[in-house]
């Protein structure tokens, strides 16, 4: 009996000291339940109504995934965020390096330069791409100008211009993932390898980058979801023949008025990046106990 | 502690310039660049000194992204009066997000063509019109165009642009193509797609922002270019060596309209500035400045203006006018088309 | 081997900044290019179009884009930092579930989440909110998951046993949050604030539903310029943003550290 009661009250008090872990919770949660999860949900309910009678209808689901043109969205979609999350991470890992070890005074400036294209505009900058690229664009009169090309190679409006143009948003968000996690690896780790004889390599491959797990997979995350929501580059460097869901997304909404569609098409969008996101974190864990150290 | 106080000088600052101002004002929302100028100058600062209102003007978003605005907010965008289009006109009538306009609230409605005014609806008040006009280059092309056929001459391979379905010149110029080449503007839209698809291969791509076009034109990239007439003219008057004319074949009007949401907050400002910006004297000042058409028959303007522009009833005989509403339910059925046989056939 | 591997790292790392840097500088020549066309023209040069920026037109857009983002990356800073407290440090249970919420706004495209915010706070009657208010709402809501992401990321590298050591020695709760976790974490939140700062500064997709006429801020002053005329005005005004907040970031350096923040957790 007083086992028992005793048992009771140590659960009520570890209960209490649970619910106390979850009070910084509350306004981040509230905030966003009010302005995201409510706002989504309608979202969800318009998903379910024709565009035009607004009565119950599954038909714009029935037609996202039916549709040829939709269906080739969605696997562009997949496949440019995909390159554009390797890219950014395999770039944004020597310069977060960089900036996380060295004390010159050039990383001052590596920092500038790192984030200042960001605050120079999304869509100037994306147009500054399209006159590098574009058929008559600096590289290609570079490139025929040495002889190297006798006609235009096709850099812009396709998968590649839309992937340089991307990867170029990004990379600034993809710097910043890494180096916070490269900033808490304790550089004594890295020494001490070095002094008891292991090679550059190998304290790269043993100790740098299980240890920047973290950062890896949150760079790889942040850099899938801001291109696959990307909307004004893919537009402008990808044009009418490289068409993605965010594009598409913004037609129906601002063009064909037909928001039961986007809301589909939204929600697609939605479960394929959380499948990706809770991909990624179960990846994460293998590798901590894989690599761990 | 620091951090507290700019974000308190930031919050004070931001809601001083948000309670700012309560006399009595009227929103206009409406296009920016050189139109803001024109606009400015010819309507809106003489509606101020008429009516004492105070004008703020608003020059965010295009015509479609207006109405998905006050879709969003169900008839509350934060504007009084939107300049869209007939298209949009119809919308929102029907949507029951725009105000009705009658002669009691608007008198200079009466004034205008009936046949044009009917296309709008209950909801639009015409007060201008476009056509889709065929710009060229007057240095690059051999002899002046006449015809829409100009575009597929030999001599305008790789050097033609062609509008973004999400521009609606693209489906009109389909339309447009689609009459010429003997069917017609709604229900058989065959020939149009047909045309078009042989139209793509002399693109050098699609694009949808007009400015961006634009840039194109004046490179020298592109030598001509399906546009509407007056932003056409803006380009002339800047300099840029090009002309523009209205086909043979005959052409599709754009029909622009002034709108007043229905949850718009100064709604007797918004009709007095509708009915003053269809006044005869305002209409001739419109006409004059931006260089287009308007849907009085009874406004004087100089013949050089005149014979460019869509002002008589004759001139409105000759369009092309398809039924906007049906226009607007076959786009989505269209914009499938334009995908699978208009940009697949593009180089 | 090292001294290859080192050649190949500073290579990178000069090509990287290389790429970076490319469609800036053609930013930057068209700004102050004689020619009426956004273009890539080296040699004349003038300073014309950037007298246009310093008026009222440019100058409103970029204060009002200025607060919002200052105010936007302050809430998000706090909101991800109690958020990645109690799910990376605290370890509350469920704090898988209560992260991938957390970051679900990552999610949902922007333009999605626009009109879902309008739709919302027209529906419920909130017609107030709507504007800059609403706009900055949507803003945080777009921020909180990158930098609840960044400091979560900075609180998993935290070594749980300098906490311990200091509670042994008698230090409590606060203070050891104070000055054990908090300059620890200091890299995530500056990290976190940075991308938010820049996420709402450059924003587009929400703003276009949710600016309020004649409170414009200054991407949607761009697009909207943009529509009728690409010229070097444009170029001008973003590259006059650009300077005046690496000004900024240089004044703190001299007076406040800004590096100092940055690197707070490395030494």
């Amino acid at each position: 009996m007083t086992i028992a009661e005793t048992g009771s009250a140590a659960t009520r008090l570890r209960r209490r000291f649970a619910l106390r872990g979850y009070i910084p919770l509350v306004p981040p949660i509230t905030f966003l339940m009010i302005f995201f999860a409510v706002p989504i949900g309608m979202m969800i309910g318009i998903s379910f109504q024709d565009s035009k009678t607004l009565a119950f209808s599954l038909g714009s689901y029935e037609r996202v995934f039916t549709d040829d043109l939709i269906l080739a969205g969605i696997f562009r979609t997949m496949l440019m965020s995909g390159l554009v999350a390797i890219c950014v991470t395999v770039m944004a890992y020597p310069v977060a390096y960089f900036l996380a070890r060295s004390t010159s005074r050039w990383r001052t400036v590596v920092f500038a330069l790192a984030i200042a294209p960001e605050l120079a505009g999304v869509v100037l900058r994306t147009y500054g791409w399209l006159i590098i690229l574009e058929d008559r664009g600096f590289i290609n009169d570079a490139l025929i100008w040495l002889g190297v090309i006798s006609s235009p190679l096709p850099l812009a409006k396709n998968l590649f211009g839309v992937v340089v143009g991307l990867t170029h948003v990004v990379l600034p968000f993809g710097i910043l993932a890494l180096l916070t996690s490269i900033q808490g690896i304790d550089p004594n780790i890295e020494k001490a390898a070095q002094i008891l004889g292991a090679s550059r390599a190998s304290v790269i491959r043993h100790i740098l980058l299980p240890l920047s797990i973290p950062g890896i997979v949150s760079s790889l995350l942040i850099s899938f979801t801001m291109a696959a929501s990307a909307y004004a580059t893919p537009a402008l460097l990808g044009g009418a023949r490289f068409k993605v869901l965010a594009t598409m997304i913004y037609e129906q909404i601002m063009f064909y008025i037909n928001w039961p569609l986007a809301a589909v098409m939204a929600i697609v969008m939605l479960v394929m990046m959380l499948a990706i996101s809770f991909a990624g974190a179960r990846i994460e864990t293998r590798l901590h106990k894989k690599l761990n150290v | 502690m620091t951090t507290l106080k700019t974000l308190t000088v930031a919050a004070a600052a931001l809601f001083t310039t948000i309670g700012a101002g309560r006399a009595e004002q009227l929103i206009v929302n409406s296009y920016g660049g050189p139109y803001e100028a024109i606009i400015m100058e010819r309507i809106i600062k003489p509606f101020e000194d008429r009516t004492g209102i105070t004008v703020v003007y608003d020059p965010v978003g295009s015509a479609s992204q207006d109405y998905a605005k006050i879709k969003a907010t169900k008839g509350r965008p934060g504007f009084d009066v939107a300049v869209m289009t007939a298209s949009q006109s119809l919308d929102g009538c029907r949507d029951g997000l725009l105000e009705k306009f009658t002669t009691d609230t608007v008198p200079n409605l009466a004034k205008l063509n009936p046949a044009v005014s009917r296309m709008a609806g209950e909801c639009g008040a015409v007060h201008e019109v476009q056509y889709l006009s065929l710009l060229w280059r007057t240095d690059k092309l051999k002899a002046a165009p006449t015809s829409w056929n100009a575009l597929f001459e030999q001599e305008l391979k790789g050097k033609i642009i062609l509008p973004t379905f999400q521009n609606i010149m693209a489906a009109n110029l389909m339309q447009v193509l689609s009459v010429k080449n003997g069917g017609d503007l709604l229900e058989n839209v065959d020939p149009g797609f047909k045309a078009m698809a042989v139209l793509a291969k002399q693109t050098i791509g699609f694009e949808q922002s007009s400015a961006v076009m634009e840039t194109y034109v004046k490179g020298g990239q592109v030598w001509a270019m399906p546009y509407w007439n007056g932003r056409a003219q803006l380009l002339m008057d800047s300099g840029v060596p090009v002309d523009f004319v209205k086909p043979t074949e005959g052409t599709i009007p754009l029909i622009a309209t002034l709108n007043v949401p229905v949850g718009a907050e100064n709604k007797a400002a918004a009709m007095k500035f509708v009915d003053f910006f269809l006044e005869k004297a305002s209409q001739e000042a419109w006409v004059t400045g931006y260089k287009v058409g308007s849907a009085r028959s009874d406004i004087e303007v100089p013949e050089a203006v005149r014979s460019r522009q869509i002002t008589t009833e004759g001139d409105l005989e000759k369009l092309l006018l398809p039924d906007l509403s049906i226009t607007a339910a076959k786009l989505p059925e269209w914009g499938d088309r334009w995908e699978r046989e208009v940009v697949s056939a593009a180089n | 081997m090292n001294r290859f591997l080192a050649g190949l790292f500073w290579l990178s790392l000069c090509l990287i900044l290389a790429f970076i840097t490319l469609p800036l500088l053609v930013v930057v020549a068209a700004s102050v290019s004689p020619s009426s066309t956004v273009t890539f023209a080296p040699g004349d040069w003038t300073l014309t179009w950037y007298s246009a920026v310093w008026t009222a037109k440019w100058l409103d857009p970029f204060v009002l884009s200025l607060k919002i983002a200052v105010i936007v990356s302050l809430a998000s800073g706090v909101l991800g930092a109690l958020g990645a407290y109690a799910v990376a440090y605290e370890k509350c249970p469920g704090s898988d579930a209560i992260m991938s919420f957390l970051l679900s706004p990552l999610a949902v495209p922007q333009i999605v989440k626009g009109v879902a915010i309008v739709l919302f706070l027209s529906s419920a009657g909130f017609y107030v909110f709507l504007g800059t208010s609403g706009l900055i709402a949507a803003h945080i809501v777009l921020t909180l998951p990158f930098a609840a992401r960044m400091i979560a990321t900075s609180i998993h590298n935290f070594d749980k046993n300098l906490d311990r050591a200091a509670q042994i020695l008698g230090a409590s709760k606060w203070q050891r949050m104070w000055h054990i976790l908090f300059p620890l974490i200091k890299p995530g939140v500056f990290s976190g604030m940075t991308f938010a700062f820049i996420i709402s500064f450059n924003n587009i997709p929400l703003s276009v539903f949710l600016v309020r006429p004649g409170q414009t801020t200054l991407p949607i002053t761009v697009i909207n310029y943009m529509e009728y005329s690409l010229d070097p005005v444009l170029a001008a005004v973003n590259v006059a943003s650009l300077i005046f907040i690496l000004a900024t970031i240089f004044l703190f350096e001299k007076f406040g550290g800004f590096s100092a923040q940055i690197h707070g957790g490395s030494k």
